[in-house]
């Protein structure tokens, strides 16, 4: 064997090799999140555990800098009060700190009957972080911190009927906070931050039952679809309509819906696109005329008002198949409309709010 | 008085196989080779960029496809419909008619080996030649096409492994079936392509036992991929679809294989080759 028949052979066992053991290794033990494609969507998807019923995501600096936000502030300004109580207790200033949410909604892990299945939830914010003011914060209100592979996961206990505002009386509902790496909180029910840091460390591993959002077809195809959009949520309509509880005869009028995508781009105005996949096409030509029918109602409603007449213009009925999408273009006037309208109901003689 | 032996068979196709090994790899038929299975290379590598730019996913009748599903569509069209059967054609065939060809035989023949050795050492050499070449390929093509649409490299590798060990199952039955061919027949090139893309597909396209007599028949029964629906013919292929299960195919191609091989080389020790002068 010559000297060149050699090398190409050990060229292309090298390549071989290389590939079955890279493939072997992402068989076993799984690839760190985006370790060989973008997957569409912001990265954090990555660190959400698959099997998310909805998921949602919003551009925070892109919204509060957005054309729309300072018309609304300037019109109906906003006391902020809430805001700096927030700031206080998490050390977090929404304005500034964040630069973006993703969120997402799961079946609960821990109960089995639907009954008791209440979901659990966790958002993930990347911004810029005082680690050590926000923790230091929590442990103020007894919030405890663990190891949990080698990431700080602190938890504590909300009490869901502090103030008054009781959601399910006698329950106490534990939240964990962590930073995944540098820049990026994820804050919500133990279970599911956990999953995250699980995700974070070893990507993907659908051998040990850990996959990402990232790896549902199904849903990464409707994310992708809404990127151009700076606020959107996808979820599993028929899965929250199981979980909901709701009285027979409403569910048997429901709109026979599996996912739903709601996608908006606010900047001057909202911009923005509903779409439902339907069960069946029968169901979708059924959810279509439901639609128009509204859609024509809206219309002869409108008035003389040129705005409303703008936004119900701006309605356009679409999709094929079992798809329906209704897109829609709100006017910042319409905001406007409604925040002094809001704005003049409220009482007289109340201290104007100072404009931060 | 010491006796004059011949060396045994596998010594001596040993030898022929290091000897044709490197002929093979920098003969100008590689180059054809090169180039056909760059093509598959340089398509899953357009088709990562476009995807790369453009993240909305490809569509295949409406449905968004994953990259699972296309690496399994790039497996079945391009490597098994046609690369595979090929190589075998061109190189199988070759074995033995390019050494007639080139006059070459009657130095191989002189040789104190086996006659039998020739071929099979020169079976050997074409199917390593193929599968450093074939393999390689399609590791780059599933690296490529498969992490698209956000498929897993991980959750798809058992089909990557069925994919690289079915070729070569394939590669070994077509290059022993051409390779009797090359030994039997005097244009075994025009009749190994009408084999390859006449007989076999045609009689795929018939219901019946005819079917059994070809080599894609058993082959398909090891792909682990959904038959893409590419044309009339495969949606009827699909209708008329019978698959023998996966050990009576592994069976029929060793047989197939071994079969070819023996009677290759039954003829290549008793045919006189009269060579054109």
């Amino acid at each position: 064997m010559t000297a060149r028949t050699r090398y190409f052979v050990i060229v292309s066992l090298l390549v071989l090799g290389v590939g079955l053991g890279t493939g072997l290794v992402a068989y076993y033990i799984g690839f760190p999140a985006g370790a060989f494609t973008r997957t569409g969507g912001p990265e954090e998807l990555q660190f959400i555990p698959r099997d998310a019923t909805v998921v949602a995501y919003a551009d925070v600096r892109e919204v509060m800098a957005s054309e729309l936000r300072q018309k609304l502030q300037a019109s109906v300004p906003v006391a902020p009060d809430g805001r700096r109580e927030f700031e206080d207790k998490t050390g977090i200033n929404i304005e500034t700190d964040v630069d973006r949410v993703v969120a997402c909604l799961n079946p609960s892990r821990h109960s089995t009957k639907p009954e008791n299945a209440q979901g659990a939830g966790m958002v993930l914010a990347r911004g810029r972080f005082n680690e050590t003011k926000i923790e230091a914060l929590m442990r103020e209100h007894g919030a405890g911190v663990e190891d949990y592979r080698g990431k700080r996961l602190i938890t504590g206990t909300m009490l869901a009927d502090r103030n008054g505002d009781n959601i399910h009386a006698g329950q106490n509902h534990e939240l964990a906070v962590v930073f995944l790496e540098p820049g990026l909180l994820a804050i919500g029910t133990p279970v599911l931050v956990r999953s995250a840091v699980d995700l974070h460390q070893a990507g993907d591993n659908p051998q040990a039952g850990l996959q990402s959002v990232a790896s549902n077809d199904e849903l990464m195809s409707l994310v992708r679809s809404l990127e151009a959009g700076n606020l959107w949520a996808v979820g599993r309509f028929d899965v929250l309509e199981s979980q909901a509880h709701l009285p027979p005869e409403v569910t048997t009028r429901l709109p026979a819906i599996t996912w739903f995508a709601v996608s908006g781009h606010v900047n001057g105005g909202l911009r923005g696109l509903i779409r439902a996949e339907a069960r069946d096409e029968e169901a979708a030509n059924n959810l279509r005329d439901v639609v128009r029918g509204f859609v024509a109602l809206g219309k002869m409603q409108a008035g003389s008002r040129s705005d409303v007449q703008a936004l119900m213009q701006s309605l356009e009925l679409g999709g094929t198949g079992k798809t329906v999408a209704l897109s829609f273009n709100v006017p910042a006037e319409i905001f406007e409309a409604v925040a002094a309208a809001a704005g003049s109901r409220a009482p007289r003689g109340e201290k104007k709010p100072e404009i931060r | 008085m010491r006796s004059q032996r011949t060396p045994a068979l596998v010594p001596s196709a040993m030898r022929i196989f290091d000897l044709s090994l490197g002929q093979m790899l920098w003969s100008r038929r590689s180059v054809f080779l090169g180039v056909l299975l760059g093509g598959p290379v340089l398509l899953a590598l357009g088709l990562r960029v476009i995807s790369a730019l453009y993240l909305s996913g490809f569509r295949i009748n409406g449905a968004m496809a994953g990259g699972a599903t296309i690496f399994g569509m790039m497996i079945w069209l391009l490597y098994l419909r046609f690369i595979v059967p090929v190589l075998g054609v061109f190189y199988g065939t070759a074995l033995i008619a390019d050494e007639v060809e080139d006059k070459t035989i009657t130095y191989l023949f002189t040789r104190p080996i086996p006659r039998r050795a020739v071929l099979v050492g020169k079976y050997f050499a074409y199917l390593v030649c193929t599968s450093l070449l074939i393999l390689p390929s399609v590791v780059l093509v599933y690296f490529l096409i498969v992490p698209i649409g956000d498929g897993s490299i991980g959750a798809a590798f058992p089909s990557l492994v069925k994919d690289l060990g079915m070729l070569v199952v394939g590669l070994a039955a077509y290059g022993a079936v051409f390779a009797l061919v090359g030994t039997r027949l005097k244009r075994p090139l025009v009749a190994g392509l009408v084999f390859a893309f006449g007989w076999e597909p045609g009689v795929m396209f018939f219901p019946g036992y005819l079917r059994r007599a070809t080599v894609a028949y058993y082959l398909q029964a090891l792909v682990t991929h959904e038959m893409p629906q590419d044309s009339a013919v495969s949606v009827l292929l699909q209708v008329f679809r019978e698959v023998p299960d996966v050990l009576t195919s592994l069976a029929s191609l060793g047989l197939i294989t071994v079969a070819a091989l023996w009677v290759a080389g039954r003829s290549v020790e008793q045919r006189e080759y009269v060579l054109d002068q």
